[in-house]
């Protein structure tokens, strides 16, 4: 057995000379070579976080499915280039009554469902926006909608109760899609979609491959340039990179803010990034004690210090939040400083004005534990309050229990973040409203809430802005939520990838247009 | 034979009513409400109501699991509560994947393990059993998880051999397959080999020590001949009884090794019911976990019978 | 009996390591506080991914935790929760085992089944299960593992006790008057207990490694606690780039395992007079 022990003894060095093996890439080739030899070209692989659970736009809300969906369906209106911008889809054109209550839609007559074959008409148009409003996971977009109608096979009229400016936004949003009715009644649209995209559904192993191919009816000539595009879900970040690496995906959608720099100098690779609309919080449970108590919630947001867990964190990716959530490159941002650093006097100050006595108040700061990074900050912001004299445990919960006990208000404080996507009423009405289906903080500002109902029927931008100032003021201000910072958007593809586009809700509609040059 | 194989299957009757009622009870025991936790924060009473309908909650316990125990035998183990879809295809669908993973770790721990076990019988002492005593004593300390983790490191990310995970199919690229599958079964495979080697290693050195082996040298057979022919028939006894009851660590192993090398298997679906909150998943996958476990010690039993017909007479304790 | 003196003194030198290796992971879990380095909780910005080396004998994590203290915490964890839940498991099985052995008849039929039906769940699977259901906690961690290893104790208890029940002894025990509770406790209890300290040691390196498979697929502890599967789980994501992260963790998980499994060996050989073989 003293052999026994040598053995050991040497397969542990190895074990250790493997681990301080220097990592590079490998045989000398690059990725988007290793990808073209494996014969790949007309077919793009994206990786995805998590797959997809259902393909039933209007009553999904997770990531991994809106990726696997929007590529399957078209929309009245779509995403434009320029962030914030529509253009048409379904719709060729549309018109605007003078008072900005009816919305006159033309249809585009040559769109075709996939499974049925049948024309889109205007009444899948009606059908899909009643069923929207029935199925209430995104009703609340189309709130102030009077009735959808449709006085021939090419037309939609809108009819609103009161103006409402983000009307065209969400009918862009790619997730309140044209369904054909047919499929919805007969099949259900889960498991096989049911829609006009470009793309349409071939193959759905789960949490393997999601394949969908070219669809040859498609309204736009040349469109799409793909014969087929496959989403692989790969959870791990050094999987997905390794996988890219070797050249078997082209595309990383979300990359994490650790993995830019590490991806970047890989060769064959292009790592894109743009704001994002991703901001991360401290949702503070405003309903029950202590953050019952605005100044408690202010020691929080004084208390934290943003760019360090920036740093430790996001690796310095992250844009730190010291004023309102809407990021610099939206029309709606806020530009004033409220918490330009830590403060732990003023945090501890603030608590004692309040009667909170030094290390005598403990809360749970609760976490998904879907994503590592997520968990981290928790942990710093965990010994960043302990500092100003708050005791915080953190809990790590999976993402169905986190979720869950978010939206019943069984917390004290939880890290979490918010995707904004276009219009600013996204990014604050269902959130901070009293009421609001995602106020999971339970948070109630008569200012708050007037302006948010003003700002949705104010049609014109310069009127719009110094509605979401004050929104955004009293929000930072009152610390309903402590925010943090706002992701980049980074995305890693292939040299050869040709004309898919980082978007800052991450949409991948521009998947249509993109090509491969191998 | 026959007889015996009805006694076994007689005496895995209760321990499979115990699996049932144990995947069964689990969906009851969860704390707080299930069909509050299953719809997360928007429904109605209504959809609660209908929930608890479906799920059979309003009746009596022992009504519900005698339903559920029927169906399950006709093998309909319900619907997943997160995907709508059949528990059964769900299963159904993934075990190629921990078939494959597990079958092939138990190929090359067999592989390995029987030369070495085997080589490091027969000379004692020597430096092959000092590898095999080493990779005896290695193989049950290093955790697969951190094994894969390094192979990974270093297969993957270091030499860019093969790729860090991720299944393809046997039947759509099959030398994709292979590739993506040897680490997952190199990292699944080390603690079987492991035991492996030390059984087959004592068994082999009990054998050689009997006095039939003597005899056998004795009368001049050689002695790889003796170690080979006469020895290690004898000791594949012991060693088929040691593989049944390592197909609980294969199952169990998979979970990790699928986790850590991004496997569409039945781990996965194991962890992905837990995060989820997929009871209705969770107690199918432990239901089917469970009796295929007891299946194959059962095809283990017999074949151990078979191999040693004095088991057959006396009957198991 | 020729295997029994030199490979018994190798194995016992193994032995010997591996106990020397443990009291060395003891000493570092009991005075962790006062022998750590630094706190393994303090976050230094400076620090993040520090490599191994003067300031940092180990490296550092992301959030410049001192990979060092942090282990030495994480010893802590792992020996807690393998005493308690190797006791757990130690006290419920053989209490099982010894009723289902002693009393047979329908006792040992029900207890014996349940015993299999447990045994039919692979552990992890079982673990996880039993946290699915408790929610994840410290104790709950503990409480999981001892209830998945408690069928083994229970098995060799039931075993042990069966033989020692048929020895002549007992017979002659029972024949001068005494009670039941005598020859459990002055009989078989102690006549089984070698085969169970046995078992206990190499439990024991299972609890450790469940632990951490647990921490490591994330259904352990707070997440800033030092356990050993933690800190390989956060390592493991940043192995191209930190790989002290990945393995040192995982070689103190190896070397805690390897030494409760040879000191295992060691007892069985020393203690079991059945076994004879080297290793």
């Amino acid at each position: 057995m003293g052999h026994g022990l040598r053995f050991l003894a040497a397969l542990l060095i190895s074990a250790l000379w493997l681990g301080c093996g220097r990592s590079g890439a490998p045989q000398g080739t690059s990725a988007s070579d290793r990808a073209a030899a494996a014969g790949r070209t007309h077919e793009l692989i994206i990786a995805l976080q998590s797959d997809g659970v259902s393909l039933d736009p209007h009553t999904v809300s997770d990531a991994g499915s809106m990726r696997l969906i929007e590529n399957l369906y078209s929309t009245l209106l779509r995403y434009g280039e320029v962030y914030g911008e529509v253009e048409p889809d379904l719709a060729t054109s549309w018109t605007i009554s003078e008072d900005g209550l009816v919305y006159t839609f033309r249809l585009r007559t040559n769109a075709v469902f996939q499974i049925s074959g049948e024309v889109v008409t205007a009444e899948d148009v009606v059908y899909s926006l009643d069923r929207i409003r029935e199925l209430g996971v995104r009703a609340s977009h189309f709130e102030p909608v009077a009735k959808v109608t449709a006085p021939d096979s090419f037309t939609v009229v809108i009819t609103l109760t009161e103006p409402f400016a983000a009307l065209l936004s969400y009918l862009a949003h790619p997730m309140n899609a044209v369904v054909d009715r047919r499929v919805a009644a007969d099949q259900g649209l889960q498991s096989k979609g049911g829609g006009s995209g470009p793309f349409r559904l071939e193959r759905w192993r789960k949490d393997d491959r999601f394949r969908m191919v070219r669809h040859e009816a498609y309204h736009l000539d040349g469109r799409p340039r793909l014969d087929a595009v496959t989403f692989r879900p790969i959870s791990d970040d050094t999987a997905r990179i390794t996988a890219m690496r070797n050249g078997e995906i082209d595309v990383i959608l979300d990359l994490a803010a650790r993995d830019i720099d590490r991806l970047d100098g890989m060769p064959g690779v292009t790592v894109t990034s743009v704001p994002g609309t991703f901001w991360e919080y401290l949702g503070l449970n405003t309903t029950r004690p202590p953050f019952d108590d605005v100044r408690v919630r202010q020691a929080v947001a004084w208390a934290v210090d943003r760019e360090v867990i920036n740093q430790l964190v996001k690796f310095g990716q992250a844009l730190p939040l010291k004023g309102g959530p809407i990021p610099p490159n939206h029309w709606a941002h806020l530009d004033e400083v409220v918490y330009p650093a830590q403060d732990l006097d003023r945090a501890r100050a603030l608590l004692a004005e309040a009667g909170v006595a030094p290390e005598a108040l403990k809360v749970d700061l609760l976490v998904g534990s879907d994503f590592a990074y997520q968990v981290q900050a928790a942990e710093v912001v965990k010994q960043q309050l302990r500092a100003a004299g708050l005791e915080v445990t953190v809990v790590s919960l999976e993402s169905g229990m986190f979720f869950n006990r978010l939206g019943e208000r069984d917390f004290d404080m939880a890290l979490v973040g918010w995707l904004g996507f276009v219009d600013p009423d996204e990014w604050t009405y269902n959130l901070f409203r009293t009421g609001a289906p995602w106020n999971q903080q339970g948070f109630s500002h008569p200012d708050v809430d007037s302006a948010l109902a003003e700002g949705r029927r104010l049609l014109d931008r310069e009127q719009r802005k110094p509605v979401y100032d004050r929104v955004q003021r009293i929000l930072t201000e009152q610390a309903p939520m402590v925010f943090l910072f706002i992701n980049e958007r980074a995305m890693a593809a292939l040299d050869d990838v040709r004309g898919f586009e980082a978007h800052p809700t991450v949409t991948t509609l521009s998947l249509r247009d993109t090509w491969l040059e191998r | 034979m026959v007889g015996y194989i009805l006694r076994r299957l007689l005496l895995a009757l209760p321990v499979l009513a115990g699996i049932s009622l144990l995947s069964f009870s689990l969906v009851r025991l969860v704390p707080g409400d299930t069909v509050t936790a299953m719809l997360g924060m928007n429904y109605t009473e209504e959809q609660a109501a209908t929930l608890r309908r479906e799920l059979g909650l309003d009746r009596s316990l022992a009504v519900q699991y005698g339903r559920w125990a029927a169906r399950a035998i006709r093998g309909d183990l319900g619907a997943s509560h997160f995907t709508g879809l059949p528990v059964t295809g769900a299963i159904l669908e993934r075990l190629p994947v921990t078939l494959q993973l597990a079958g092939g770790a138990v190929l090359l721990a067999l592989l390995i393990a029987l030369p070495l076990g085997v080589a490091g019988a027969a000379r004692r002492g020597g430096a092959v059993d000092a590898a095999a005593s080493g990779v005896g004593i290695l193989g049950l300390s290093v955790p697969n998880f951190w094994l894969g983790t390094l192979l990974i490191l270093f297969f993957s990310m270091t030499l860019g051999w093969l790729p860090s995970g991720g299944f393809v199919p046997f039947g759509i690229d099959p030398v994709e397959n292979l590739r993506s599958m040897i680490l997952p079964t190199c990292a699944l495979a080390a603690a079987v080999c492991a035991v492996l080697v030390r059984m087959i290693r004592s068994s082999v050195i009990e054998v050689l020590d009997q006095d039939y082996i003597l005899m056998a040298e004795a009368k001049g057979c050689s002695p790889a001949r003796v170690v080979w022919r006469h020895a290690l028939r004898n000791a594949m006894i012991p060693v088929i009884t040691v593989l049944g009851i390592q197909v609980g660590y294969l199952l169990g192993g998979s979970v990790v090794i699928e986790a850590v090398f991004s496997l569409p298997g039945i781990g996965q679906l194991a962890l992905q019911a837990i995060s989820n909150r997929d009871y209705v998943l969770l107690q199918g996958v432990i239901l089917f976990v469970g009796s295929a476990f007891l299946a194959i010690n059962l095809v283990v039993d017999v074949l151990y019978a078979a191999l040693n017909p004095a088991i057959r007479v006396g009957g198991p304790s | 009996m020729r295997a029994f003196t030199w490979s018994m003194v190798m194995a016992n030198r193994l032995a010997l390591t591996g106990g020397l290796i443990l009291a060395f992971f003891a000493v570092a879990a009991l005075f962790a506080p006062w022998l750590a380095p630094r706190d393994p909780y303090e976050i230094v910005p400076a620090s993040m991914l520090a490599t191994p080396g003067a300031e940092h004998w180990l490296g550092a994590d992301q959030l410049g935790r001192d990979l060092f203290s942090r282990m030495m915490y994480g010893a802590r964890i792992s020996f807690h929760v393998g005493l308690v839940a190797v006791g757990i498991a130690l006290t419920a099985g053989t209490l099982l085992g010894v009723a289902a052995g002693y009393l047979g008849g329908w006792v040992d039929a029900v207890i014996s089944r349940i015993v299999d039906t447990l045994f039919s769940i692979p552990d992890i699977l079982l673990a996880l299960a039993v946290m699915a259901v408790l929610g994840p906690d410290l104790t709950n961690v503990m409480l999981a593992i001892g209830i998945v290893y408690t069928p083994i104790f229970a098995r060799i208890a039931r075993g042990s006790t069966l033989e020692v029940k048929q020895r002549l002894f007992i017979e002659a025990a029972r024949s001068i008057g005494s009670t039941h509770a005598t020859i459990v406790f002055r009989h078989i209890l102690p006549a089984i207990s070698a085969p169970l300290m046995i078992q206990a040691s190499l439990s024991f390196a299972f609890a450790i490694l469940a632990e951490a498979a647990l921490s490591f697929l994330g259904f352990g502890v707070e997440p800033d606690t030092p356990s050993w599967g933690i800190l390989l789980n956060q390592g493991k994501d940043l192995m191209d780039r930190a790989w002290w992260l990945a393995v040192f963790p995982g070689l103190a998980i190896t070397l805690a395992v390897f030494s409760f499994n040879v000191v295992g060996d060691g007892l069985r050989d020393a203690l079991d007079p059945r076994v004879v073989k080297g290793t």
